[in-house]
């Protein structure tokens, strides 16, 4: 190992450091404020380390597990961001919470350093110990509120479904290393042109396994039950970190390892993937339609929305890689700012997820109202939004490669899913006499809220920078 | 001088932006101070603007002002820029002139209305966007100021909303011209489309120079122009709008006839002239649809027994003289026209207002009568304004411009002696229903009291206008009185002259002269006897059958409205009412109902059960496990 390998692992480097660090520190003191300052500095370390180690170390292979491309940075510099404003939003949170509240932070940052490995995997070990680094951390995380039973019952329903999802796929990487003589994705796919034709079925039949796990990761139909429940019962900012992080590690992986053992060189799982993300596109906003809890609404919607994603993932490979990116980027803005809003308004005993604690927001609390609109207005994907940018990137690299039944049921189904998202807003402008006031937002909710909000017309309005980001990264993986 | 050219504009919309947006809070004695105020400072800069362009004309005749660029894609450019040649010169004076004028009247007759300001900010932005019309350079601009006139006809017709019929009148407006302006819009397309030009120059350049005299894509266009000039500028068979349209304000009505609206149709096909002389079957039709709506609004004219409605008629009957002169290709006869009917028009809307306004808000002349002692200054005003519309010889100015429409019908090459006799006959029928009109309201027994007399603040415009009603035919002399061709030199750097043939024709004209002059004092002297004089005739007449059917069917303008119900708007109606659960709907709903019933479907699979995931879990292998195999 040299040092520019260490280099190159550096924002992994720091992240565990982090999580190190923060067990030593609540050793010492239990202040929940120095804890969460402590992770969100060695968030925002980790992000600042992302341009030295991919200018130092470009397109490294550290050892044949790990693969730290611009591509991989991209993806963990998208997440470690998010995970720093859920760790802002989860102090705010918490803050309002009695009981410990330290060790959450600890979960955070091996969770999101479980994901970052998923991102940088290129190899079925390392896929295997980021997945599980993320999941597990993730059931402590869906329970940590661990006096509300549904907390508890979603956690549980989460590890036993996540354990036999995890199951499935490890059966599935047997069999393709059973025919390919190597778990390395690079090798996979030099070892798949060398077998014969008509001589693939094994492989084939190991990658359908191994579906089962990604698509349970990413919820997608048929693999999706579990995600209302969980939406549901974890606390709002565990609720954003499963929407955004946990999800994102797990497609930046989906689209490495099937672009590289090339996927469109197989009909059959090119079919399995457009059945799946036109079902996933068409379940999860009907489902979502009468729904009357947000958080469950929510979690429809996002399985909808990486059925709209996985249309990215089916386009030819350099439409691909940019146009998922640009989208994971606009749906983690959008996503942070509304689970953010749900969290911001939730109280210490319960998290705010009926439409009543909506009732004319807009005259209670009109920021955070607009902030909701323009989140919900970005998930539906609205011109000057950065859900807008996302979904007409889709459609683009969707249209190039022909994807045309993808490109329907994303257009049904995407006007479908206004009439929920519209209800929501129309609840917000209905009179709201005999509401509550809101309490106001601590200082630290108000400047994430903003920030989101600001992310999110910037990206809507002046997409080029992103854009451009994302343009580089077709260069490193391909 | 000329960089001023963007304030002409620029001012009424400021106006109206300060009225529509502080109205509520400015006092109230403020707002005819903004109002006014702001069309009046246009009216200075363009006369400013006009000396300079006498003494100094700029180069080429014609100054264009590039503002800002509106839109740059591709290669295609679309620009804020203004553009000022004779024309829109002569379009500007007009209409900031009389404007002001007619906003200063306002000030005093709206002065008990309870939506002062919003009254002056409409009027305003009804001036700008009429000055935008003529003064934009492009096609774009000028359908901008098309589009803000219709709206603000609509806005100003059902000013008093309060009252549904006055919301029905201005709904009429809007929709009637709005078919007109479909037309135009589709010309617009055309032109675009085929020349690849907004630019109005460039774009009859290009016309001139690609297209051959009466093809069919220039025919096609000049048709679908004059769908648009028709439609607003109340013609045949679109005329049905503008009596209704009296349901405005007065002031209102007075700005719709004389400055704006309805001479926005004359002045666009004098703009786009060039393609009607491409398109001579469509120019003879312009000479024809300007015939005959002159006849027949003239004659409906003399049934009417609402004041303002005699006005609305002749309104129509003088814009199709306009239209006849632009039919037979005297453009420069029919601005002319546009400009000394813009001054005794809008005298005459203001004098009748302030009748009414006298009589409390009555409007039947049969009500009406022996105002003349009582009203003086009204009255002299009037009667100046109603020889210049009979267009009685040398004293009025309204001799001088239809005179000189009547005899390019006869002499120009593009007209005839049909043409020449409809103009005759309508300058025959005008001088009768103008004179019933004068009779019957300030002349006989008094029939209503006055109510209040006039202030100098309505009394100052009509004095103006009756001044330039007087002598502002004086312009353009005709060669057989005193050859001084002023108006149509000055127009020729931008109109062509008509095409009449010098040779020949000397005793002619002032033969015709005579013949029209004998025309117009014999239709006067039968309404001094049948209104005035000898009542008895004019009603023994309608107390005959046929005198009383034809009396109803004028009375209705030709029944014109009765014919559109009948074939248009009641089937529409009853198409409507058939379709009333709209059957289209039906797939909406469908969609709708389907959604909710796979919605409950697929709720039922969220039962919370873990067994059940876990067992959906492994079902969704096998299916994937079954696609990988099986395909």
């Amino acid at each position: 190992m040299t040092l520019l390998d260490l280099v190159a692992l550096l924002p992994l480097i720091i992240l565990t450091a982090a999580a190190t660090g923060i067990v030593l520190l609540m050793a010492v003191c239990r202040c929940h404020r120095t804890t969460a300052l402590f992770s969100m500095a060695g968030l925002g370390l980790a992000v600042i380390s992302l341009p030295f180690a991919n200018s130092m170390a470009p397109n490294r292979a550290v050892t044949p597990l790990l693969m730290l491309d611009t591509y991989s940075f991209f993806y963990m510099g998208v997440m470690f961001v998010s995970s720093f404003v859920i760790a802002a939003l989860a102090y705010a949170y918490f803050e309002k919470q009695d009981g410990r509240r330290e060790e959450f932070y600890v979960l955070l940052l091996t969770a999101t350093l479980g994901a970052a490995f998923l991102s940088a995997s290129s190899h079925f070990v390392s896929l295997f110990m980021g997945l599980e680094t993320l999941s597990i951390s993730l059931y402590a995380m869906v329970a940590y509120t661990r006096d509300r039973r549904d907390s508890v019952e979603a956690a549980f329903k989460y590890l036993v479904l996540a354990a036999a999802s995890a199951a499935f796929m490890v059966f599935g990487m047997a069999l393709v290393y059973a025919e390919a003589g190597t778990m390395e994705f690079a090798k996979i796919a030099a070892a798949r042109g060398a077998l014969e034709q008509g001589n693939h079925l094994v492989l084939l039949a190991g990658c359908a396994m191994m579906v089962v796990g990604i698509g349970f990761k990413l919820a997608l139909v048929p693999f999706h039950l579990w995600t209302p429940d969980v939406y549901e019962g974890a606390p709002a900012p565990v609720t954003a970190f499963v929407a955004t992080v946990s999800k994102g590690g797990m497609f930046a992986l989906l689209l490495r390892y099937f672009v590289l053992i090339d996927v469109h060189q197989y009909p059959s799982l090119m079919f399995l993937f457009t059945a799946i993300a036109v079902l996933s596109m068409f379940f999860g906003n009907l489902l979502a339609l009468l729904q009357d809890n947000i958080k469950r609404i929510l979690a429809y919607s996002s399985i909808a929305n990486l059925g709209y994603v996985m249309i990215a993932f089916l386009a030819s490979g350099h439409m691909a890689v940019p146009a998922g990116a640009l989208y994971i980027a606009a749906y983690f803005i959008t996503t942070l700012g509304a689970m953010g809003v749900i969290s911001v308004m939730s109280t210490k005993e319960r998290d705010a997820d009926s439409f009543a604690d909506y009732r004319g927001l807009f005259w209670r609390a009109p920021w955070i109202a607009a902030v909701f609109t323009a989140m919900l207005l970005s998930l539906a994907g609205i011109p000057l939004t950065a859900g807008f940018i996302g979904k007409f990137y889709v459609l683009a690299a969707g249209e190039e490669s022909s994807r045309w039944i993808g490109i329907a049921a994303l257009v049904v189904s995407s006007s479908i899913g206004l009439y929920y998202y519209l209800r929501i807003v129309l609840t917000m402008c209905e009179s709201a006499e005999d509401e509550a006031p809101v309490s106001r937002p601590s200082w630290t909710e108000a400047t994430v809220l903003t920030g989101l909000a600001a992310a999110l017309l910037f990206v809507g309005v002046y997409p080029g920078p992103l854009i451009h980001a994302a343009e580089t990264l077709v260069a490193s993986i391909l | 001088m000329y960089e001023l050219l963007w304030l002409v504009p620029a001012l009424p919309c400021a106006g109206f932006l300060i009225l529509a947006l502080f109205g509520d809070r400015l006092p109230r004695r403020a707002a005819p101070f903004i109002g006014a105020g702001s069309v009046g400072f246009s009216a200075l800069v363009s006369f400013l603007i006009a000396y300079r362009f006498f003494t100094a004309p700029p180069e080429g005749e014609h100054f264009s002002q590039v503002l800002w660029t509106w839109m740059n894609v591709e290669g295609f450019t679309c620009q804020f820029s203004l553009y000022l040649d004779a024309l829109s010169l002569v379009m500007c004076l007009v209409v900031t002139g009389v404007g002001f004028l007619i906003h200063v009247y306002s000030a005093e007759y709206m002065i008990d209305d309870e939506s002062y300001a919003k009254f002056f900010a409409y009027m305003n932005l009804f001036v700008a966007a009429m000055l935008m019309l003529v003064l934009g350079e492009n096609m774009v601009l000028l359908y901008l100021g098309w589009e803000g006139v219709g709206l603000c006809s609509f806005l100003l017709i059902g000013f008093w909303y309060k009252n549904p019929a006055n919301g029905r009148a201005a709904m009429k407006a809007f929709l009637t011209t709005r078919i007109g302006d479909t037309f135009m819009a589709i010309g617009l397309f055309l032109l675009f489309v085929q020349l690849g030009t907004l630019d109005i120059q460039e774009m009859m350049q290009r016309a001139s120079q690609q297209w051959a005299v009466g093809s069919g894509v220039a025919v096609a266009a000049a048709l679908l122009i004059l769908g648009g000039a028709v439609g607003k500028s109340g013609q045949l068979p679109l005329q049905v709008w503008l009596p209704d349209a009296m349901a405005g304000p007065t002031p209102v009505s007075a700005l719709i006839h004389a400055a704006t609206m309805v001479t926005a149709g004359v002045y666009l096909i004098a703009r786009t002239h060039v393609i009607f002389e491409l398109a001579p079957s469509a120019q003879f039709l312009v000479a024809v649809v300007g015939a005959a709506t002159l006849l027949l609004a003239g004659f409906a004219a003399l049934a009417q027994r609402d004041i303002k409605r005699v006005l609305a008629y002749s309104t129509i009957s003088q814009i199709g003289y306009m239209f006849l002169a632009m039919g037979v290709g005297a453009y420069a006869a029919g601005i002319f026209h546009l400009v000394t009917h813009a001054f005794f028009k809008a005298l005459l809307f203001m004098a009748s207002g302030a009748v009414i306004v006298a009589l409390h808000h009555e409007q039947d002349m049969f009500k009406m009568g022996g105002l003349r002692k009582k009203l003086p200054v009204v009255f002299w005003t009037f009667l100046i304004g109603s020889m210049s519309l009979a267009s009685l010889p040398i004293i009025s100015s309204g001799f001088y411009s239809k005179d000189l429409i009547l005899w390019s019908a006869f002499a120009s090459e593009k007209g005839s002696k049909a043409l020449w006799f409809a103009g005759f006959a309508g300058a025959f029928v005008t001088g009768i229903y103008t004179f019933r009109m004068v009779i019957m309201t300030f002349f006989g027994e008094e029939k209503t009291h006055v109510h209040v007399k006039p202030g100098w603040v309505m009394c100052l415009p009509l004095v103006i206008l009756a001044i330039c009603s007087t002598f502002g035919g004086l312009m353009e002399i005709p060669s057989s009185i005193y050859h001084f061709p002023l108006f149509t030199h000055f127009m020729e750097s931008a109109l062509p002259a008509a095409p009449i043939p010098h040779e020949g024709l000397e005793h002619a004209e002032l033969m015709l002269q005579v013949i029209a002059v004998i025309a117009v004092l014999c239709g006067l002297s039968i309404a001094v006897v049948a209104f005035g004089v000898k009542p008895q005739i004019a009603r023994a007449v309608v107390a005959t059958p046929f005198g009383a059917k034809m009396r109803d069917l004028l009375f209705a303008g030709w029944g014109f409205d009765w014919l559109y119900d009948k074939i248009l708007i009641q089937p529409f109606l009853r198409t409507a009412r058939f379709n009333k659960d709209d059957f289209v709907d039906l797939i909406w709903n469908g969609i709708a109902a389907l959604s909710r019933g796979v919605h409950s479907l697929l709720s039922e699979t969220e039962t919370g059960h873990v067994r059940w995931y876990a067992a959906t879990l492994s079902v969704g292998a096998l299916l994937a496990l079954a696609i990988v195999v099986l395909l």
